[in-house]
């Protein structure tokens, strides 16, 4: 399963997670991003708006987006976050380094900021 | 209240469905039912439990098979999984208190969130060769309180 990536500016891609982020696809993920990554992008939406499952190791590969973007002050932002996937924040505190927004859109002003 | 009783030999199969637990079970309210939250817990664990043991259980060259049990009353849930895998010994994976909370790994979370989870959690044999994973989530668990960091 390819993941749906929209270039939103030259700094900034929008990753829909779509339905599930878990061990079966995290590879994938890992390929999606890392295409932008090499191309120069730092700034990182991922939209949950429709996402029923992120396990421990979907958890896992948005951290090693994180680790590529961070020493050059990359941003990764959750966005739209659904019930599922709030618990799992929550639990893991990932909040602490992922900021939220309701909506890609508030997301995306915000990076414009 | 009508308890979950179903066995698998498709782990994929057994992932998928558990996930949808939070929508199709338990049944409507009768006797008071635990919340949502709860019963997102129970989903995210039971998904991390047969991940892991997609991943890196030892099956023999016996087709992977799991059985999963839930019962749920206004006080809690009750989950089991029997497998027959190999086992191991699950407290020697839990995490210690002097792991690095703040090192966000990409791998070994699924242990910490079972454990934030749940209370009363174990895996060992039993008296037929299979392994039980058992655990409860009380009503009134806050997961919050356990949280990893």
């Amino acid at each position: 399963m390819s993941f749906d990536a929209e270039t939103a500016s030259s700094e900034t891609v929008i990753i829909h997670v779509g339905e599930a982020l878990d061990f079966r696809n995290a590879d994938d993920f890992k390929a999606t991003f890392q295409e932008h990554v090499d191309e120069g992008v730092r700034q990182f939406i991922l939209n949950f708006s429709d996402t029923e499952v992120l396990d421990s190791t979907g958890l896992g590969s948005i951290f090693s987006l994180y680790r590529a973007i961070s020493p050059d002050d990359g941003k990764v932002a959750f966005a739209d976050v659904s019930e599922p996937v709030q618990v799992v924040v929550q639990l893991t505190r990932t909040y602490k380094v992922f900021r939220q927004f309701p909506s890609v859109e508030a997301a995306r002003e915000a990076f414009a900021e | 209240m009508n308890p979950f009783t179903k066995t698998y030999t498709d782990l994929d199969c057994a992932i998928d469905e558990v996930r949808s637990l939070s929508d199709d079970w338990p049944p409507p309210a009768q006797n008071g039912t635990v919340d949502d939250e709860t019963l997102h817990c129970m989903c995210l664990v039971l998904h991390e439990w047969i991940a892991n043991l997609h991943q890196h259980a030892h099956f023999q060259n016996n087709t992977p098979r799991v059985e999963i049990r839930l019962t749920c009353n206004a006080e809690q849930v009750d989950c089991s999984v029997l497998d027959n895998s190999n086992g191991f010994d699950l407290a020697s994976y839990l995490p210690t208190d002097d792991e690095d909370p703040e090192a966000f790994p990409e791998r070994g979370m699924g242990l910490r969130i079972i454990e934030a989870c749940t209370d009363e959690l174990s895996y060992s044999p039993t008296e037929d060769g299979l392994h039980r994973f058992k655990f409860i989530i009380p009503s009134d668990h806050d997961p919050w309180l356990n949280t990893l960091f």
